[in-house]
């Protein structure tokens, strides 16, 4: 098994306006040395409340944001080291799905243009080999060659979202980043989609940086979890280790408060967990532990001393007093 | 012991470009005093426009209730006069929204918001109502709620302008709260603490909740009954633990197959087919006959009625003919 992506001490300021004209100006670290790897036909899900620096980090590690320090390892290479043209060149092992499908597609464009103009930008292939490859896209995502030459809006959300995948499969990546990919369908179109997303994974081999606030979703998808908590990751598991035996106390909390089909009213069901209050602010973030505030098990040093991830077998936690 | 509340055959329709279109057609439901009762369905069904149609706000024109009935605790409400409407609304059902923001006014702190709604129903004065809106704030878990009722909406956080709705909505004690989607713009812990506080308030208050959602989960944590809506019709009711356990319409049953569960992952979800009809084209048969693997010639050209066969009332020839 083979790398594809390889992130070390990732890190992303954003630069906030002056509170007054001779104020210096103010940053906020959305994400804070974030580690991870990827590997070759794997999924990693990223999940975590909003703000927590989910999209933020995808998009650093594929240089759609610029990061304020760390490295990007894609096959070998450093991305963030990449000239504009090596980048631009790299563009095409990278495929990227949003969230709203409504507002990710030109309403202008008839959707074979659009699913063709990845392989047009980057001036691959002649005109009918470009036409094949839309055609065998349009059938591998479930959508009718009869459709190429309709707009977006005559198309149903679900329809969509299976055009911009068509869209960033186009160029034949490796990775396929998805940000909140099916958070805007109701559930009965979302199985479509995510049923379609687990068989192109198996049958194109792809690797999934997978954002999503549904931990019902992930658990479906994905391979691997990092839980993200203001810009850090605080726990990374394999799926079934994560969601059977959560280690922080964020993870346990995030895992008490999903709805689940198994927590009955009738059967007198209380939560087991409850965490009160909102995430600090990453403006002036806190410099213990990120969730001390909030933590049932928050002790002085957590509010004194950051905890630091910590390995054992393939998990990673950062917590002073872990389950 | 008559509902609380009971709809009767209700059918809302909206005038379009395409026509009249039925948005409602014949909702019957109804809740008991006390209970929660989760209605559930695809967007576009019908649940936010079955709560309008209680709270006497279906925007009109272009919609209008084209026949049926709603009682309140016995008083019909489908031809109450405004005035009457008005009173009831805050005082005897409240309605909490999805997006809090649009519902709280911006340019007043939220203190004096819920002080007015007091003073709207209740004949208390100024500084009596204030104190009983901090009260309500410190009631609905808001830390240091005299420092927070003097902050304005766009002061606090998404969860904590959901909290001041609630505050706002119980603040008459009424006996009716229908909550509608309130936690999707919410993180998922957030939403566990409304929900939560959302059953704290109907035990200490004994209020009947309508919690409308499109989330199973959440009707499984906090329904003791549920509808499923389908293209303006109720299509299955049953308690939520029958729905759960024993769905019967082949939608219902796809609802609940299709969602990912967190307690398990692999295995493929059940998908259902195909889209939501728009209203405009539904025909004379089962809205649902086109996505369905049951369907025969009777779903395509008859309408299933809600009605007992075996173990709940789902409106489906397939179920009723025992089929399936
Ligand atoms: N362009 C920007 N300028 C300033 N701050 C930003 C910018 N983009 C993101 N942020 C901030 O960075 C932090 C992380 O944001 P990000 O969008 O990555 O979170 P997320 O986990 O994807 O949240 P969501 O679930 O809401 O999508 C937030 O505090 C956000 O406000
Ligand atoms: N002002 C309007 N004019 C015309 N049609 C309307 C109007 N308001 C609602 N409708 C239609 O009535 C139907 C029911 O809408 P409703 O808002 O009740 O759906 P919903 O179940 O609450 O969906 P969601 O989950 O998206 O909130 C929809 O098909 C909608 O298009
Ligand atoms: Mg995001
Ligand atoms: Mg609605």
């Amino acid at each position: 098994m083979s790398t594809v992506l390889d992130v070390r001490d990732l890190t992303v300021r954003f630069d906030l306006p002056r509170p007054s004209m001779f104020a210096a100006r103010p940053q906020l670290e959305a994400v804070r040395a974030v580690s991870f790897t990827l590997e070759e036909g794997r999924a990693l899900g990223l999940v975590g409340e909003s703000g927590s620096g989910k999209t933020t980090t995808a998009m650093a590690a594929i240089r759609l944001t610029e990061a304020a320090g760390g490295q990007v390892l894609f096959d070998g290479d450093d991305l963030l080291k990449l000239s504009a043209e090596q980048m631009r060149l790299r563009r095409r092992d990278v495929g990227l799905i949003f969230q709203d499908p409504y507002s990710s597609l030109n309403p202008r464009a008839r959707v074979v243009d659009i699913v063709r103009e990845p392989l047009d930008l980057m001036d691959i292939g002649t005109m009918d080999e470009r036409m094949g490859r839309v055609r065998e896209l349009f059938t591998l995502v479930g959508l009718r060659e009869d459709q190429l030459s309709l707009f977006p809006h005559q198309f149903s959300g679900g329809q969509r979202q299976r055009i911009s995948i068509a869209r960033a499969l186009t160029t034949n990546p490796k990775l396929l980043v998805c940000d909140e990919p099916v958070s805007a369908l109701d559930v009965a179109i979302q199985a479509q989609i995510l049923n379609l997303l687990a068989r192109l994974k198996q049958e194109l081999g792809l690797s999934y940086l997978f954002i999503s606030h549904d931990l019902g979703v992930v658990r479906h998808v994905c391979d691997d979890v990092a839980v993200m908590y203001l810009g850090q990751i605080v726990e990374q598991a394999p799926v079934a280790t994560l969601f059977d035996a959560p280690r922080h106390p964020y993870t346990q909390a995030l895992l008490a408060a999903a709805p689940s089909l198994k927590r009955r009213k009738s059967q007198g069901y209380t939560r087991a967990m409850q965490i009160k209050g909102d995430p600090p602010s990453p403006i002036n973030p806190p410099k213990g532990c990120a969730f001390a505030a909030r933590c049932p098990k928050s002790r002085q040093i957590c509010t004194e001393q950051r905890p630091t991830l910590q390995k054992s077998d393939n998990s990673r936690v950062a917590c002073f007093f872990p389950a | 012991m008559s509902a609380l509340l009971e709809i009767e055959d209700l059918n809302v329709t909206f005038n379009t470009r395409y026509g009249a279109v039925t948005a409602l057609d014949s909702v019957s439901l109804h809740v008991n005093a006390g209970e929660t009762l989760g209605v559930v369905g695809e967007s576009g069904c019908g649940k936010s426009i079955t709560a309008l149609s209680v709270m006497g706000l279906i925007p009109s024109p272009p919609g209008r209730i084209a026949g049926g009935s709603i009682r309140l605790n016995g008083e019909e409400l489908t031809t109450a006069s405004p005035a009457r409407m008005r009173a009831i609304r805050g005082a005897e059902a409240a309605m909490i929204f999805q997006e809090p923001m649009t519902s709280l006014n911006p340019v007043f702190t939220v203190g004096a918001q819920i002080a007015e709604a007091i003073m709207l129903h209740q004949k208390v004065g100024a500084d009596q109502a204030m104190r009983a809106a901090v009260a309500l704030l410190d009631r609905v878990g808001i830390p240091s709620p005299d420092a927070r009722a003097r902050d304005y909406p766009h002061q606090l956080s998404g969860g904590m302008r959901q909290r001041v709705m609630i505050a706002m909505a119980v603040s008459c004690r009424p006996k009716m709260l229908i909550a509608d989607e309130p936690t999707t713009a919410l993180d998922v812990t957030v939403q566990a603490q409304i929900f939560d506080l959302l059953n704290e308030i109907q035990r200490d208050f004994g209020a009947a909740i309508v919690l409308i959602t499109h989330d199973m989960g959440a009707i499984a944590e906090m329904a003791d009954r549920v509808a499923v809506m389908y293209a303006g019709r109720v299509i299955e009711g049953a308690t939520a633990d029958d729905v759960l356990d024993h769905p019967q319409h082949p939608y219902a049953r796809g609802l609940i197959d299709c969602i990912p569960n967190i307690a398990k992952g692999d295995a493929a979800l059940r998908e259902i087919p195909g889209v939501v009809p728009p209203l405009h084209l539904l025909g004379a048969g089962c809205a649902f006959a086109a996505r369905c693997a049951h369907a025969n010639n009777r779903c395509h050209t008859e309408k299933p009625k809600l009605a007992a066969h075996g173990h709940h009332p789902a409106a489906c020839h397939a179920v009723q003919e025992g089929r399936i």
